[in-house]
């Protein structure tokens, strides 16, 4: 069956199911746009547009647009995939918009409609099932990926083919990651395995559970060692649940719905004990506060995932909500400091993370302009939409202050995007996640302390 | 992204794309022509032909002389937040999207002016100069994301107008494409009075119906040396509209005298910027004083005073710049705001005497009363501009023609008392009728007489700001008879 | 005889005594008519112009005729239409700060009862006393305080006219804010009434300072980098002067007994807040200059005095030598570059030439006095001078024969076409103040 323009005029113009061109099960939600009153002050919150601008690459446009195929007017095809698929979902809009419109959820709900009405072929389809089906959900498979890329690493492997002129003949984008490819370090899970509980140093004051995440621990591992060392130290005993997965945000960019569905269900049943869930990636935490909008069709589930919800926490916040032990040892070094869109937009985290650093004594920090605007990782955006992506990261990196030594921030994607900026432009600056900083002064202060009471002692002697 | 190349049988599209540079320029496609079926009114919708992006003014002269030469319909568009659909194509236009132009070309801080493209952000010109310790005054509500080039367009206006006046007032010199594709520059080097007569003044303010401005320079100001923000909440509307008039009477000139009534602060405490007003006031306050130092704290105590004797409930002054952007926050979004408590709204934009305002509203609650629909004011009270809100749902059928009716029957109001129908959101396709509810047929002829001048094809934002003889006045029949 | 004729047709239009013959045939400054008449009501000067258009008769209009010797190729007209005893005020709602007047109310006249309701129009022009409102927006005529206050176009909001054909078109409105249909208040503003008689307007006002002071900075050493470098610190300040005139030597001797270099610096707010800007102004005073502070009706005697210095086309000028006045528009600061080119030429020219200089705005108003020939070379090299500065002169009073032998308006712009079309839809039989703008519009 097919809608044409000339039925709909000849019918009344309200919205009723049936002249809906979404299909499927789950279709974006009218009540989300029907806050939308097409004022446009998202326009220049969105990095699409201001490298476009092009309305249909804009929230309210992307908006318009979703609800002009519920109302019939067009189709679920390539031309509405362009927009909808362009999108960064970096949320900025939303903090942007008076009247509080979801567009992050109503482009996720317009994805699985593209992705079921016209799924993925060829090379696309290949890349997508390999990432999103066959590596992030298995544990074992990103391990044994990781142990790959250590082994490409230190068997000199990375050497050779750095010399070998390989990287000029692949694609810019993937060139581009592979110089800014992470040290790979032993996973946390594997380190941790079969240890229920890792202990607070200290008195133990709460109990959390810690979402190792799948591309956090194979590439930034150390990222999760200092989250459990800050954690520790401040009187957390730290869970790490064996049957949790990836947290699925990645499926539910992609508009992969049902994938993403299957995650969190797993996640839910995971952290089923918990009493707070800590995650360190914001990509991860925003999407695990937001697993309800899954499950709009099962309202069993979206009970439960209301409850998971409510116990997700960015570490950042965690420390800042619940007390943290300032760190005495002088850190001297100039930094600048990355919103990440999903902590900043997403989970509305900006001055706990900002206040955790400067409460680092000789943490000096200089103001990034637009901070809060999207460096163009995206989950895997910088994969499928390499363009757009290095555009976006072209602009960013304008804004890092030059005089800066670190970048910091609290999420993976942003880290390993922000140093291919780095690498790409130039730059000398380090990237660092917020919690590393934090680490690193408490273990500067306990080798101070060390030394200091080494010299006592030996002066005891 | 866009595709490399165009795919069309149609040679205009083909032959205007080839003038900017081909298809990362030019958008034709049903799917993405939609996204420009209207601009921030949203009533009325229409597809474009084709939308251009054009990076100079010599793009914008070339395509302007291809449309004039093939009798293609074409408007300019900025950012499209414009609120009376000034920019909506009802004839199918070709769109000239400005939004690429939007390069800051040039500040003079010496003597004090900036020249801009039409597509640059009116708020990144205050927030490129404000370092030095200067401003752009002009601050439509929609500041964050709309153009120079649309303000000029609409002749803007804004929270801060009550003292430093609206965008004409700012305006020094503009670079025009005229419909027949001739460049002229107008207000030569920026400088005031140049002999002739007063063009600058006349397209400002026209609704792009008179020419496409491709530069413009304006005046930007120092920073007032101090700034003091004062919230009054008032349990009638009377008192605070009584307080208006009492500060004004007092010599003050304010830099901002703004009012909401109760079903506002309904909205905009439910949206995403509330301030935690209580929500069983019926009106507030926001005013705001600038200037030197030594003579702001003289005015707040005369407004604390006034403000006292006009009952108010409870009286603050903004302890700090934080607390003030939060106020200001909560009210530049209010229009937005509305998507909260409402799914659709209409905004009216009438002005009155500023002494007939307590009438003007309990006139205005009628209206709402016998439409069964909800109107919110969000205004100007120091100079008199009104927006009432006329809260519908589009999905109900006949609200939308209810809603279109209360907001005629305020701008009624409105020129009843000796104001007019538009104080700063323009006529657009919106309020075409209602200028006969202030202008004679030969005074809306003087008017059109000037647009042949310019515009003698009527090819450039054609059916805009004028009522079209005879045809609207059945729409407007037909359109009481839905609300009765 | 046609003037018989005109009489007659006229005679059944108006009343009795509202009609002279003659009276201005021959004026040293033109712009006069063979008949005068003095309609009272708008209905009066619709049936003139109707009658007019009908006979395709020109029409001179004139308020009160201070600025006769502005632009004009025509030494009379049929009809000089004036509108001296079309005055009065139409509405005044004091806390609306608006006011309806008709045309030919004396700008002075109009003050002083505004003043009664601690309002004001801020408006600062020349020869207040006789200057009508109508005749100053016609002419879009502005003072010293356009720093602070704006210019005819800041401050009217609506017009009533009366077309060429008759009819009464009226633009803008009664309230502050309006943009409903074309602007088209700008268009008349500074049209020197070519396009159609203004009958009334209103105006948007301001309250009455409640305090105001006169700072004269005076310069003995005349050092123009020191002048600047003044200049430029008081506008990178916060403060907020309404006037900042650079005068003369010879205009300030005139005005102050002083003949140097002198700023004249205008304060108006509240009393502690003009005191405080005092403070500054005398915290940044350059070495070897002298300072003179006059307050409130003082400093206001000042600017009266400075607002009759030029020459005045509604009193028969004794002089026997040549007056004219140039109005000059630079880019702000180059105003400093103007003065000192008009001085110079004082000496060069064998002239009197006074002259002031508005460096917040860009506008400079020069009189100069002397032989005709020395005066009319004196404003060409002026004219060439500001020319370069890309700025512009035109000529705001000069004798009618000198009138022809130079460009009052200067060079047409590029887009004079649209002058002409706009001219030519309005007032298609050209016989509203015919030749008077503009490439001869």
């Amino acid at each position: 069956m097919s809608i044409t323009e000339s039925d709909v005029k000849e019918r009344p113009a309200c919205t009723t199911t049936s002249l809906s061109n979404y299909r499927w099960s789950d279709p974006p939600d009218e009540n989300k746009w029907a806050d939308c009153v097409h004022c446009g002050m998202c326009l220049e919150s969105c990095p699409t547009y201001e490298l476009t601008g092009q309305e249909q690459h804009s929230p309210r446009g992307r908006v318009h647009l979703i609800k002009s195929v519920a109302e019939g007017k067009l189709q679920v095809n390539e031309q509405f995939m362009d927009p909808v698929f362009a999108c960064l979902d970096c949320r900025a809009c939303t903090t942007a918009c008076p009247a509080d419109v979801d567009v992050g959820g109503l482009i996720e709900e317009a994805r699985g409609q593209i992705r079921q009405a016209m799924p993925l072929t060829g090379y696309k389809k290949a890349v997508s099932k390999l990432f999103l089906e066959s590596l992030f959900p298995h544990q074992q498979r990103m391990n044994a990926l990781g142990r790959l890329l250590k082994f490409y690493q230190k068997s000199g492997m990375q050497k050779v083919v750095r010399k070998s002129g390989l990287l000029k003949v692949m694609p810019d984008h993937l060139a581009d990651m592979e110089r800014i490819l992470p040290d790979i370090k032993e996973p946390v899970r594997k380190k941790y395995k079969g240890e229920k509980v890792i202990n607070a140093k200290g008195e133990t004051k709460h109990e959390v559970a810690l979402l190792t995440g799948c591309v956090m621990d194979v590439m930034f591992s150390d990222i999760n060692e200092a989250t459990i060392n800050v954690l520790t130290r401040n009187g957390n005993d730290v869970v790490i649940p064996e049957t949790q997965t990836c947290c699925g945000a990645l499926h539910v960019h992609a508009g992969e719905r049902e994938m993403g569905r299957n995650l969190a269900k797993q996640n839910i049943e995971a952290f089923k004990d918990a009493e707070k869930i800590i995650v360190n990636a914001a990509g991860c935490g925003c999407m695990m506060k937001e697993y309800a909008e899954l499950f709009r069709e099962e309202p069993e589930w979206q009970a439960k995932a209301q409850d998971f919800s409510a116990k997700v926490e960015d570490i950042s916040k965690y420390l800042h909500d619940t007390g943290y032990e300032k760190p005495q040892a002088e850190m001297k070094t100039r930094i600048t400091y990355h919103d990440a869109c999903h902590l900043a937009h997403g989970q509305g985290v900006r001055e706990e993370p900002r206040n955790l650093l400067l409460d680092i004594p000789g943490v000096k920090m200089v103001h990034m302009p637009d901070a809060e605007r999207c460096c163009g990782s995206a989950g895997i955006y910088n994969l499928t939409n390499p363009e757009m992506a290095g555009e976006v990261l072209k602009s960013k990196m304008k804004n890092v202050p030059e005089e800066v030594e670190m970048i910091s921030m609290g999420n993976p994607g942003c880290m390993l995007q922000m140093a291919m900026g780095v690498q790409k432009y130039g730059r000398n600056q380090k990237v660092v996640h917020t919690v590393q900083l934090l680490d690193w002064a408490y273990q500067k202060e306990d080798e101070l302390r060390g030394e200091r009471d080494g010299i006592k002692r030996s002066q005891n002697k | 992204m866009a595709l490399k190349e165009v795919k069309t049988n149609d040679k205009h599209i083909r032959n205007l794309a080839n003038i900017v540079g081909g298809a990362r320029s030019i958008l034709y496609h049903k799917e993405d022509l939609l996204a420009y079926d209207c601009d921030g009114f949203t009533i009325h919708k229409h597809l474009p032909k084709a939308v251009v992006f054009p990076k100079d003014t010599q793009e914008v002269s070339k395509l302007v002389k291809y449309c004039s030469d093939n009798h293609l319909p074409f408007l300019a568009r900025g950012a499209g937040t414009g609120l009376s659909g000034g920019a909506i194509p009802v004839n199918g236009e070709v769109i000239i999207s400005l939004v690429r132009m939007k390069r800051l070309l040039h500040v003079d801080f010496e003597n004090r002016r900036a020249m801009v493209e039409p597509g640059f952000v009116n708020l990144k010109l205050t927030n490129s100069i404000s370092d030095k310790g200067y401003y752009y005054a002009p601050d439509p509500s929609s500041q964050y994301c709309c153009t120079i080039g649309g303000n000029v367009a609409e002749n803007a206006g804004g929270a801060h107008c009550l003292k430093y006046g609206v965008t004409t007032n700012h305006i020094l010199g503009l670079e025009v494409v005229l419909p027949n594709g001739k460049i002229i520059e107008i207000g030569k080097n920026g400088i005031p009075d140049s002999p002739g007569y007063d063009l600058l003044g006349l397209i400002t303010g026209s609704e792009g119906t008179l020419g496409i401005v491709t530069k413009i320079t304006v005046r930007i100001l120092k920073n007032p040396e101090a700034k003091q923000t004062v919230l009054a909440y008032f349990d009638n509307v009377s008192d605070g509209s009584r307080a208006v008039s009492d500060i004004i009477s007092a010599g003050i000139v304010p830099a901002a005298l703004e009012m909401m009534d109760k079903t506002a602060i309904e909205a905009v405490e439910a949206a995403a910027f509330p301030v935690g007003h209580p929500r069983d006031i019926e009106a507030l306050l926001l005013i705001e004083v600038d200037g030197i130092s030594a003579g702001i704290n003289e005015q707040i105590s005369q407004i604390l005073h006034v403000c006292e004797n006009r009952n108010v409930r409870e009286v603050k002054v903004a302890k700090d710049e934080s607390e003030r952007a939060r106020w200001w926050a909560n009210r530049k979004t209010g229009f937005g705001a509305m998507g909260a408590i409402s799914p659709d709204y209409l905004v009216q934009d009438g002005v009155i005497p500023r002494s007939r305002l307590p009438e003007v509203l309990s006139r205005i609650n009628k209206i709402s009363e016998e439409s069964g629909l909800r109107i919110a004011n969000i205004f100007h009270a120091g100079d008199g501009n009104l927006h009432p809100l006329v809260l519908f749902d589009a999905r109900i059928p006949g609200q939308t023609e209810k809603a279109l009716a209360a907001g005629s029957a305020c701008l009624q109001v409105c020129a009843d008392v000796g104001g007019t129908i538009t104080g700063e959101h323009g006529v657009g396709i919106e309020k075409r009728e209602e200028m006969r509810f202030v202008f004679t047929d030969e005074e809306i002829k003087a008017q059109t007489d000037i647009r042949e001048v310019f515009n003698p094809d009527n090819l450039l934002n054609a059916g805009k700001l004028f009522p079209s003889p005879g045809r609207c006045a059945e729409i407007k029949k037909e359109m009481k008879e839905a609300a009765l | 005889m046609i003037t018989t004729s005109l009489h007659t047709d006229l005679n059944s239009l108006l009343p009795e005594g509202q009609i002279i013959t003659g009276e201005s045939k021959s004026h040293p400054l033109g712009n006069g008519g063979f008949i005068t008449v003095f309609p009272k009501t708008e209905k009066e000067i619709e049936r003139v112009l109707k009658y007019a258009n009908g006979y395709e008769k020109k029409v001179c209009v004139q308020g009160g005729g201070t600025k006769r010797g502005f632009g004009g190729l025509m030494e009379t007209a049929d009809i000089l239409l004036s509108l001296s005893k079309y005055k009065g005020i139409v509405e005044h709602t004091a806390g609306n700060m608006t006011i309806t007047v008709k045309a030919g109310t004396p700008f002075h006249e109009l003050q002083t009862y505004l003043a009664e309701h601690q309002q004001k129009v801020s408006l600062d022009p020349a020869w207040p006393e006789y200057a009508t409102i109508g005749g100053i927006i016609g002419a879009n005529e502005s003072g010293p305080k356009r720093l602070g206050y704006g210019s005819p176009r800041d401050v009217v909001i609506g017009l009533q006219m009366v077309y060429p054909n008759g009819s009464m078109i009226r633009t803008g409105g009664k309230v502050v804010k309006n943009v409903a249909g074309y602007d088209m208040n700008k268009l008349f503003i500074g049209s020197m009434g070519t396009l159609a008689v203004i009958s009334e307007v209103t105006l948007k006002l301001r309250p009455l300072a409640k305090y105001e002071s006169l700072m004269l900075l005076a310069f003995p050493e005349g050092k123009f980098e020191s002048i600047r470098s003044f200049v430029t610190s008081l506008l990178e300040s916060m403060m907020e002067p309404a006037a900042l005139e650079l005068l003369t030597p010879s205009l300030s001797e005139t005005l102050t007994g002083k003949k140097c270099y002198t700023l004249a610096i205008s304060f108006e707010d509240v009393e502690s807040a003009v005191h405080y800007q005092e403070e500054f102004v005398r915290s940044i005073q350059p070495v070897q200059t002298n300072l003179d502070i006059l307050h409130q009706k003082e400093a206001g005697a000042f600017w009266e005095k400075l607002y009759t210095i030029g020459p005045n086309g509604a009193i028969d000028s004794t002089a026997k030598e040549t007056e004219a006045a140039v109005k000059i528009g630079v880019t702000n600061l180059d105003g400093l570059h103007v003065l000192k080119e008009s001085a110079l030429m004082q000496d060069s020219h064998n002239l009197v030439i006074e002259g002031h200089a508005g460096l917040g705005h860009g506008l400079c108003q020069v009189n100069l006095k002397g032989a005709s020939d020395d005066v009319l070379q004196a404003i060409l090299q002026l004219r060439k001078f500001v020319e370069q500065l890309n700025g512009y002169l035109i000529v705001r009073h000069l004798p009618y024969v000198l009138r022809q032998q130079l460009s009052v308006w200067g060079e047409q712009p590029c887009h004079f076409y649209l002058f002409e079309g706009i001219k030519a839809k309005v007032d298609p039989n050209r016989i509203l103040n015919d030749q008077r703008f503009v490439g001869g519009i």
